[in-house]
């Protein structure tokens, strides 16, 4: 049926980071075509750029014959290109039907909402599902919301459809309708992009199938000849890992997690009875795809949210309901995934950065006079010790490079008295040589007897550093192996229906 | 339909009149701030000298004004001061609340109730005389302090947005002033004002003009929030906690006593303000004596980022422009909304700087 979008060599980096590197891809008019990676593989970020949310740093892109040039999201819409988003776009107090007319103007507002009103019905009829147009967006279920998002879309003329990650939120039965919709889509002629890390779906629901890994296209191929070991191996790679692996010291139990459950603000469960010990002198490595309760485990283990049902364990005492404040004197530290949201305040200095947690212990002076002369010293060395480019103590943190600012987190949380270090995606984002030291700093941490939970979406990074392996998935540890594991095991669990 | 589409995507979506671009800014050193800074005050000078031109207030008039007659004569001199005193401590309550993002648009209301607070210990003549002004700033430091617990407490156990109900406080505080204005507090000749205080619950005069002692409160004051934010460890904290809260908690800090303290002592600055301008000038409770500093405290917060030296500095000019508009409402008959507009001019170009401090702004013809 001819060819609906063509990207040719696509480049695009965000501050220096490369996010997609020479990926070329075309998509067919009247198939279903997956997108399938890890996180942080740069499917997203593909295609936002044909959305016109992004604009590529090199590259082209072709709508048929005809090249995009300065696309933005009006101009792709106006083409035809809709796109679901993983986070959706919709306005909060209001309804379904205001939400559509936003999107869709349709002249004088009254008229408008009411011939709107009519085509949410008629659409919604056509896909074979049930949406009310005067329900308040916020009133309805994530399921609902893609709905409105989906008609939305539909209504605006797309013809070509992405759906970015659109079944993570939802239920089986939910994903399956949904799936079913976007093959009938597809057989009326329009061209339906998947963005997902579910390998499950390829075969069922999608004609040709695109694994990306660390920006760069692997492989396409047609759905039908894929088997998921083939894809699982595209998506985490073959990569051997090296391994300069000591055994760990032998040291007792210091974190024991018995059962602890947690629930979203959306209602969805994030954990859903985590059970796991950790003892001293140990890497456990957390292998998991991206949004399986990585983050609400994090934020459990140091106290930013409390479990709803389940107890935390610390050296056998019973440390639930533990706030922040109360685990770090235990000498829990946190390395958090998002370093600019959670461990560093951008806009205060290298110093106050390091500094911080010890004026709150009393190191630098008293509660009458902070000595800033002794924190200024104590941060040469830790930006000495832990080489740290381009910071002076003055610098603004914010300036540093993502690996400088994670070395600037790790110098600050990695004292020689930590018992407990909880780790997320310490190395996202870093270059080989910040990925390293990272890693070494971990190591010594652990055979300085300290407990380390490295929770992390690399997989490369968990084979390389964990002495232990445990799988999240749907917000449980769903399996356990002791290094060195077979990278396909833990991979096929990470993926599986578990 | 390929080629509809096709049709469609060679469109001009721009005209011809190239494209402005916006870039975040990566780093912009500090001269480069301080120059754009200089550039809309500036600006915002120009424009105001502009406006009170077209309203027949000359050059020479301006100069004389705000300048000479202002800063470069004792009689203006000491007016200015005294119209400072409450304007560095209702400057300095603000900066403080907004360090730590707690948008406290209450200071009216609390500078009420700490008005009342010092009128309350003079009205009962609390006390020997000789401690009564003491009791009177606490008082006053405790009425603003006070009133802000309403506020705290509603937005920690209710998540009540700060910025309406302190608004709407000051409206209650207004209603509660009133009250003890028309009723119990009442001066015997039934003006809405309350008796005058005794010379024991006056603050004296230091001798230079109308200035009183209240000046030696506010600067006192402005010292002590230098050393609370740049030298204690409370105001690192605080620092940290208006910079990132969840970094903060995520390291440990103490994020909900940070923010109440911050708070209460914002509240209680207020207040000290309210008990420095009726022991201080008024030497009453009247209904007036609160009118306008809500939004002079906020414009000196924010002129000053939050500096409480800076803010110091910025009240006292704040000062000489009040002081110089009220001889240019006289002597050329002009209204007192000239004043407002130009402190707004001043305010809405400093503002404006902040556009070309955060974005570099790229014009690309096509």
């Amino acid at each position: 049926m001819g060819t609906a979008l063509s990207l040719r060599d696509i480049s695009k980096s965000f501050d220096g980071r490369p996010a997609l590197d020479q990926v070329s891809l075309d998509i067919e008019w009247g198939m279903v075509h997956a997108l399938l990676g890890e996180n942080g593989a740069g499917k997203s970020t593909l295609m936002n750029i044909v959305a016109g949310l992004y604009a590529q740093d090199e590259g082209r892109v072709f709508f048929g014959d005809t090249e995009l040039t300065d696309n933005d999201p009006r101009h792709a819409k106006a083409l035809g290109i809709g796109m679901v988003h993983q986070h959706f776009k919709l306005v909060f107090p209001f309804t379904v039907a205001e939400n559509v007319l936003l999107a869709n103007p349709q002249g004088a507002y009254g008229a408008g909402l009411a011939e709107t009103r009519r085509m949410i019905a008629e659409q919604s009829e056509k896909l074979g599902f049930t949406l009310d147009p005067d329900a308040r967006v916020d009133s309805l279920s994530v399921a609902e919301q893609q709905r409105a998002e989906i008609i939305k879309v539909l209504l605006g003329g797309a013809r070509v459809i992405i759906l970015d990650e659109p079944t993570a939120v939802l239920t089986d039965e939910e994903a399956q309708a949904l799936l079913s919709t976007m093959r009938m889509l597809a057989a009326q002629g329009a061209a339906v992009i998947l963005v997902t890390h579910k390998l499950n779906e390829v075969p069922a629901f999608t004609d040709t199938v695109t694994v990306m890994r660390g920006g760069r296209k692997v492989a396409t191929a047609a759905s039908k000849d894929t088997t998921p070991a083939e894809l699982t191996r595209m998506m985490v790679g073959s990569a051997v890992a090296d391994v300069q692996h000591r055994p760990p010291s032998e040291h007792g139990v210091v974190l024991e997690v018995q059962d602890i459950a947690l629930t979203r603000a959306d209602g969805a469960p994030a954990l859903n009875g985590v059970t796991l010990s950790v003892r001293g002198g140990e890497i456990y490595g957390v292998a998991g795809v991206g949004g399986n309760g990585q983050t609400e485990l994090a934020a459990t283990l140091v106290g930013l949210q409390q479990a709803d049902r389940g107890t935390i364990l610390m050296d056998g005492e019973d440390v639930t309901p533990a706030d922040t404040r109360s685990l770090r004197r235990r000498g829990v530290a946190f390395v958090p995934a998002e370093r600019m949201a959670y461990g560093l305040a951008e806009d205060m200095s290298v110093a106050n950065n390091y500094a911080i947690a010890g004026v709150d212990r009393g190191e630098f002076g008293n509660a009458v006079w902070t000595r800033r002369r002794r924190i200024g010293a104590a941060t040469q060395a830790a930006i000495s010790d832990f080489e740290i480019a381009g910071a002076a103590p003055g610098t603004r943190a914010g300036l540093l490079s993502g690996g400088n600012a994670q070395k600037l987190v790790l110098a600050r949380e990695l004292r020689d008295d930590a018992r407990l270090l909880v780790v997320h995606s310490p190395t996202r984002g870093l270059d080989v040589r910040a990925c390293a030291a990272v890693h070494r700093v971990l190591m010594e941490a652990r055979d300085r007897g300290a407990a380390v939970v490295l929770i992390s979406e690399d997989l490369d990074e968990i084979f390389k550093i964990s002495d232990r392996i445990g799988v999240i998935n749907r917000g449980r540890i769903v399996g356990e192996f002791d290094a060195p594991a077979d990278r396909h095991d833990v991979g096929a669990l990470m993926v599986g229906h578990a | 339909m390929t080629n509809d589409a096709a049709g469609a995507a060679s469109r001009d979506s721009r005209g011809g009149f190239g494209r402005v671009t916006l870039e975040v800014r990566q780093r912009l050193p500090a001269w480069k701030h301080g120059l754009f800074l200089a550039i809309s005050l500036a600006a915002g000078l120009l424009i105001s000298v502009a406006v009170l031109w077209m309203s027949g207030v000359g050059p020479v008039g301006i100069y004389e004004e705000f300048i000479l007659y202002t800063f470069f004569n004792a009689k203006g001199l000491s007016n200015v001061l005294v119209e400072c005193t409450p304007l560095i401590l209702v400057g300095l309550s603000a900066a403080l609340a907004f360090r730590v993002q707690f948008w406290n648009i209450g200071l009216e209301g609390q500078l009420i109730l700490g008005g009342m607070g010092a009128a309350f210990f003079a009205l009962n003549d609390f006390g020997p005389p000789e401690t009564r002004l003491a009791l009177m700033m606490i008082g006053g430091l405790a009425g603003g302090a006070l009133w802000t617990l309403i506020p705290l407490a509603l937005k920690l156990k209710l998540n009540v947005n700060e910025i309406i109900s302190t608004l709407l406080l000051n409206y209650v505080a207004f209603q509660l002033l009133q009250d003890r204005l028309y009723g119990g507090w009442q001066d015997v000749d039934r003006f809405p004002h309350s008796p005058q205080f005794d010379v024991a619950e006056r603050l004296p005069r230091i001798g230079f003009g109308d200035v009183d002692s209240g000046i030696y409160l506010a600067v006192l004051a402005g010292i002590v929030v230098w050393w609370l934010i740049d030298r204690s460890r409370f105001g690192l904290f605080m620092t940290f906690v208006g910079s990132n809260a969840r970094m903060s908690k995520a390291v440990g800090l103490p994020v909900t006593a940070v923010v109440v303290g911050t708070v209460l002592l914002s509240g209680a600055l207020s207040g000290l303000a309210g008990a420095v301008i009726v022991s201080g000038q008024e030497y009453r409770l009247t209904t007036t004596f609160a009118g306008g500093y809500l939004f002079s405290g906020i414009v000196i917060a924010f002129l000053a980022r939050n500096n409480p030296i800076a803010a110091m500095l910025v009240a006292f000019l704040l000062g000489g422009l009040y002081v110089g508009g009220q001889s240019i409402q006289v002597f050329y008959n002009l209204p007192a909304g000239v004043i407002d507009l130009l402190q707004a001019i001043i305010v809405m170009c400093v503002t404006a700087s902040e556009l070309f401090v955060r974005y570099r702004i790229i014009w690309r013809h096509r």
